[in-house]
Parts: structure tokens; C-alpha cells; sequence
């Protein structure tokens, strides 16, 4: 009897010490935003461990993917004026994902944009509708294709070009907190506006993370919520970053067609995918492709997207229900799910 | 064991109706039990912590950088000396979980307690 | 004598693992609006054994049961829960029963039971699920368990006069 209760009150135990999965947060500011990882583990010391070993990686990529700091690959890069320059494996890498990316959209995300972003100035002072002279002079520097990627880490920028890998950045330390983790791991990485949800997510049953996709028009609220795992969410939209003259809005994601700021009609789109670079890219790509364009391109590449349009409709790609649960919210907000 | 009823019969029935108005009681009472916190960092140092409730009505400066308004159970970031006033466009924040950031000051203002069904929000 | 018992036993936990069976054909959480309603027919079996046999192969089978049960249909997490819930569930009705009657009849012991099997449950889940937001279904299922008890409890009693009856005796 006494064995059977001392049994017992081990097994009870043993099920209270792995009943209780310790969080904890690192928040810290890393490539220009906000990033908040979530680690869940046995107890809150495993916990921390794993989630500061994120940050470390994080960290560790930024200046392999800066271009501002003068001490980066990137800056070396675009100051050598067309010589070949030898670059970290993260950032050849990182540039590598870039060119591939961009040739699969046809040129709709290009990571040569840096002499157009940095012309229009959006999220600085200087911020600005430049004159076309100066547009069409820009736009002649850019173009992926000037990238030469010439194999064992050497890379040569042709025809003026500038590379800024801003547009997969994000997308590119969420693939490296991602590969750090192991099965047993649950994370939840925010990196600006990519999330990775990664492993078991213990508060819920069901094991899987939800994330809300914000309303453009008010970015603390959602409209939609996606059920995930092991996949990266990436929004890429016309709210956060913009500026307005003259009555009207120009924001940061620009068409490299025209040089202005995509007008596509939409508002947002958000990418659900296994390889958050991609999704970074493509969310980028297919808010200036527009929806009808981007529909098109998902369905024939398989992508699971979400568009938002101006006139308040949100569209879901058939690859959307493969990989996530998808849930419209937005109808109080007067947005309609358009089936 | 006998099979007529008792006394204790009643007193143990009366128990676990009496325990189940306790509990129902006191989680009424209890309603605000979803304790909702406004945190305020800067530079990563946790500055502010409030507990909010709908008497809540407090504006804290941070040496004129940020001014943040807490009202009833809500927080938003009214105003920021930088340019790109992201923060602030990010509006009024009402349930737990909801981050706004001023990336130029280094300033995050965020709600904490029992998340209401979302891990994250992506914008 | 012995082989005789563990007979029983092997039998008394086969009838709770199908009783928990059946009870899943009467999902209580479509009636009622708490998730993890049940009738608690299985709470029969352990009374039984309580009575007939002693606590520690009541202890057995109820073990047995939830992990049987839970193999067949249930999560990690409802096995849990319900270990939790049976084992204090159990100890109550040990502890009433001891008082031999003096206190209160079968019926009682039953209700008791019943209340401390969802109290044991909703404590499982506020530890595992870390949060106390569960706890809102307790009242519920406490009033509930209050006539649930009584129907187990007088079935185990029609039961046990029957079996008096027949002169069954281990």
C-alpha cells in the first residue's frame, strides 16, 4: 500500500514538473524594428537559454545583412564600385535567396532598390516625391540581374547597382532562429513583421500558434487569424511606413516598373510559408504584382496568400487551407471575405 | 452500508452545492480577473508597469519623446518627436498581447495578461 | 482465493473501461455547456470496488481505467486529468466510506465522488493549462454532479443488494 501511494505521488509529480512549460520573452531591437522571441521549454532556465540562443543568432546576422553600417559586407559591397569583393557565407547566402527570389517574381521584389528607397527617402527626414528625371536615373541602377554571383562567396555588383537586402532580412534571421531549434523546441519569433511559429505551441491543445492578421487601417486590431506550425507569417503592407505630401500618401513598398510606390489597389498581404525568406520576398512582390496578377502567380506557384484590397475585400489563395486554418474576422470591421 | 438515506447525505449534497455558489460567487466578483498590465520599456529597461481598469487615466512623458496615454483599459503611444510616427499610427491598444514601438527612441509600450485567443499579430 | 480476486479485478476494470466506452455516446457537453461533461458511469465501478473489494484494487482499477480509456480515445491531457480527477474522486469516497454508514448511505458517497472527480479535474487543468479561466466551469459541473452522483450511487446500490441476493461474496 505505502509503495502504491509513494508510486503515485511520484507519478503525480513527475506529471506537475512537465505539466508547467515555462515561457520566456527576449525583446531587444535588431535590423531597424522590433523583435520579440518566445521560448517555451521545461523549466523558465531552458527556456531563457533557447530564446536568448535566438537573439545571439539574430544579432549575429545583422551585420551580415546591413547596408548602413559601415562595417557590413553589404556596405563594403555597393561602395566598391563594381569591383569583387569577397563576402561572409551568411550574406552570400542571404544574397543568393535574394537574386533567386527575385527572378521567380519576374523582377517585382528586386533587392537592387536601394538608389529608389533611398531617393524617396520614406521613414527619414528627407522624405519626398522626387522629380521624374531623378526617378528614371534611379531606376536605371536598378535591376537583379547586375548582381554577379560568381560561386565560393564572391560577389560583383555590375552597372551601378546597390543591393539592400531589407525585403527578405527579416525573413532570412527567422530561417536561421528556425534552423537553430530542434524538435523539442516551441518558439515563437517575432521579427518586425515576420513571425515563425515553431514547434508546439503548449497553451493550446491543438498545439498550433495563432496569428492575427492586423487591419490595415488600425494595425493593434486583426481581421483574420491564421492556425499554424512550423511555418513563418510575413505581412508586407502600405500602413506602417508612408509619408504624405500634397494630400496625398506615398508608402515604402516601391514598383520597380514605375519608381513610385506600388498603386495596386491593395492594402496588404500576408505570405504563410515553410521558408520565411520566401514569404518576405513574396509578400513584397505580390503587393506590387495586385491582386489579380498575384492570385494568378500564387496559384501557379502554389503560395498560400492572403490579399487585402483598398476596397476592403480579403481574398485567400486555395493553398491557404492546406497549410493553416483560416479564420475571417473582419465583417464587424466592414471588410468582406470574398470566397 | 446501509440503503436508507441519512443525514450526511444531505449535508454532502448541500456541500457541493454550497462549494459551486462559492466558486460561482467568487468569479463574479472576480470578473476583472483578466488583469490587464501596460508596460512601458525604454531601451530594453522596464520603466512602467500599470495595472489598468477602468479608472485608470494617466499620461506618462518620457522626457517629451513619448507621451503615452493610459485610459480606462486601454494604452496608446499620442504622440512621438521622431519621424516616422509609426507608433502612433499603430492606434489604441485594447487587449493583451498588443505591442506598439517607436523604433527611433527605442520605446515599446505593451499590454500583458490573459491573451484573449491570438499568440501574435502580423502587420 | 487470490487467482479468484484478481479475476474480479481484471473484470470490475474491463466494465469501467466499457463503461467509459458508452458514456462517450452521451456526449453531456452537447446538453450542457462545459467541455469534459460526462456521466461518470465509471464512478460505479470504483464504488463497488470500494465496497466489495478495498481500496487498494479500487486504486488498481480506476488507474487501469483511465489508462485504458485514455489509449482508446482520449489526449495526454485527458488522461491527466482524469487520473487527477479519479484519484481524489477515489480518496473522498475512501475516506466516506470508512465511516461504515454511520455518516451517510452509498447514495452520498456517490455525490461526493462525483464533485471531487470534476474538482480534481478542473485543478488538473488549471496546472497544466496555466490558466484559472477553466475554473468557470466548475460551478456547473458541481451542481451537476449532484444528481449524476445520485443515479451511479443508486445503481451501485441496486447492484450490491442483488449481489446480496445471490450470495456473491469474494
Amino acid at each position: 500500500m505505502r509503495r502504491m501511494i509513494a508510486a503515485i505521488l511520484l507519478l503525480l509529480c513527475a506529471a506537475g514538473c512537465t505539466l508547467r512549460p515555462a515561457g520566456y520573452t527576449a525583446d531587444f531591437f535588431a535590423m531597424d524594428t522590433f523583435m520579440s522571441i518566445t521560448a517555451y521549454g521545461r523549466d523558465e532556465q531552458a527556456a531563457q537559454q533557447t530564446a536568448v540562443r535566438c537573439e545571439q543568432r539574430v544579432n549575429a546576422l545583422e551585420p551580415a545583412l546591413s547596408r548602413t553600417r559601415e562595417d557590413s559586407d553589404i556596405y563594403r559591397l555597393n561602395q566598391a564600385a563594381g569591383a569583387v569583393c569577397e563576402v561572409s557565407a551568411d550574406t552570400y547566402a542571404a544574397i543568393e535567396a535574394a537574386v533567386e527570389y527575385a527572378a521567380l517574381t519576374g523582377g517585382a521584389f528586386d533587392p537592387t532598390m536601394a538608389p529608389l528607397t533611398d531617393l524617396w527617402g520614406v521613414n527619414t527626414d528627407a522624405a519626398r516625391v522626387p522629380a521624374q528625371t531623378e526617378i528614371d536615373a534611379a531606376l536605371a541602377r536598378v535591376g537583379y540581374q547586375n548582381i554577379d554571383l560568381l560561386g565560393e562567396n564572391q560577389v560583383r555588383l555590375l552597372g551601378g547597382a546597390q543591393i539592400d537586402l531589407g525585403g527578405i532580412g527579416k525573413g532570412f534571421a527567422t530561417d536561421a532562429v528556425a534552423k537553430l531549434l530542434d524538435d523539442e523546441d516551441s518558439v515563437l519569433a517575432m521579427l518586425g513583421g515576420n513571425i515563425g511559429a515553431y514547434g508546439q505551441n503548449p497553451s493550446r491543445d491543438s498545439g498550433n500558434w495563432v496569428v492575427g492578421i492586423a487591419d490595415p487601417d488600425d494595425s493593434a486590431d486583426y481581421i483574420a487569424t491564421v492556425e499554424v506550425r512550423d511555418r513563418s507569417v510575413v505581412t508586407s503592407g502600405d500602413s506602417e511606413r508612408y509619408f504624405e505630401q500634397d494630400g496625398r500618401r506615398y508608402h515604402h513598398i516601391f514598383d520597380p516598373a514605375t519608381g513610385y510606390p506600388a498603386d495596386s489597389g491593395l492594402r496588404s498581404v500576408t505570405v504563410i510559408d515553410t521558408v520565411s525568406t520566401r514569404a518576405d520576398a513574396l509578400t513584397t512582390a505580390l503587393f506590387v504584382m495586385g491582386l489579380e496578377q498575384g492570385m494568378a502567380f500564387c496559384a501557379a506557384q502554389n503560395v498560400a496568400a492572403i490579399f487585402v484590397t483598398a476596397d476592403k475585400q480579403v481574398y485567400a489563395t486555395d493553398k491557404v487551407d492546406e497549410v493553416c486554418v483560416f479564420t475571417f474576422l473582419g465583417e464587424e470591421k466592414g471588410y468582406a471575405y470574398a470566397q | 452500508m446501509r440503503s436508507k438515506l441519512r443525514w450526511g447525505d444531505f449535508v454532502i449534497a448541500g456541500v457541493v452545492l454550497a462549494i459551486a455558489a462559492a466558486v460561482a460567487l467568487v468569479l463574479a466578483l472576480g470578473q476583472d480577473s483578466g488583469q490587464l498590465y501596460a508596460e512601458v520599456w525604454q531601451d530594453n529597461t522596464l520603466v512602467e508597469r500599470v495595472a489598468l481598469d477602468s479608472a485608470t487615466d494617466r499620461t506618462i512623458d518620457l522626457d517629451g519623446h513619448n507621451i503615452i496615454v493610459l485610459s480606462g483599459k486601454t494604452a496608446a503611444i499620442q504622440s512621438a518627436d521622431c519621424n516616422d510616427q509609426v507608433c502612433v499610427r499603430t492606434g489604441t491598444l485594447t487587449r493583451a498581447g498588443q505591442v506598439a514601438v517607436c523604433l527611433p527612441n527605442r520605446v515599446v509600450l505593451r499590454l500583458t495578461g490573459e491573451t484573449d485567443g491570438i499568440d501574435a499579430i502580423v502587420s | 482465493m487470490k487467482a479468484k480476486k484478481l479475476a474480479l479485478c481484471g473484470l470490475l476494470t474491463a466494465l469501467a473501461v466499457v463503461l467509459s466506452l458508452i458514456e462517450r455516446l452521451f456526449p453531456l457537453d452537447a446538453v450542457v455547456p462545459v467541455p469534459g461533461a460526462k456521466l461518470g458511469l465509471a464512478n460505479m465501478v470504483t464504488l463497488f470496488a470500494l465496497t466489495r473489494l478495498s481500496v487498494r484494487e479500487a486504486l488498481a482499477i480506476a488507474a487501469c481505467r483511465v489508462a485504458v480509456s485514455s489509449l482508446l480515445m482520449g489526449s495526454v491531457t485527458a488522461f491527466l486529468f482524469s487520473l487527477f480527477g479519479s484519484m481524489l474522486s477515489l480518496f473522498v469516497m475512501w475516506a466516506l466510506i470508512r465511516t461504515e454508514g454511520k455518516f451517510c448511505s452509498l447514495l452520498g458517497v456517490s455525490v461526493a465522488g462525483a464533485a471531487a472527480h470534476n474538482i480534481g479535474q478542473v485543478i488538473a487543468a488549471v496546472i497544466w493549462m496555466q490558466t484559472t479561466a477553466v475554473v468557470a466551469y466548475l460551478p456547473l459541473l458541481l451542481v451537476m454532479s449532484v444528481p449524476l452522483g445520485l443515479v451511479t450511487g443508486l445503481t451501485c446500490q441496486i447492484v450490491l443488494s442483488h449481489m446480496k441476493k445471490i450470495d456473491f461474496y469474494v
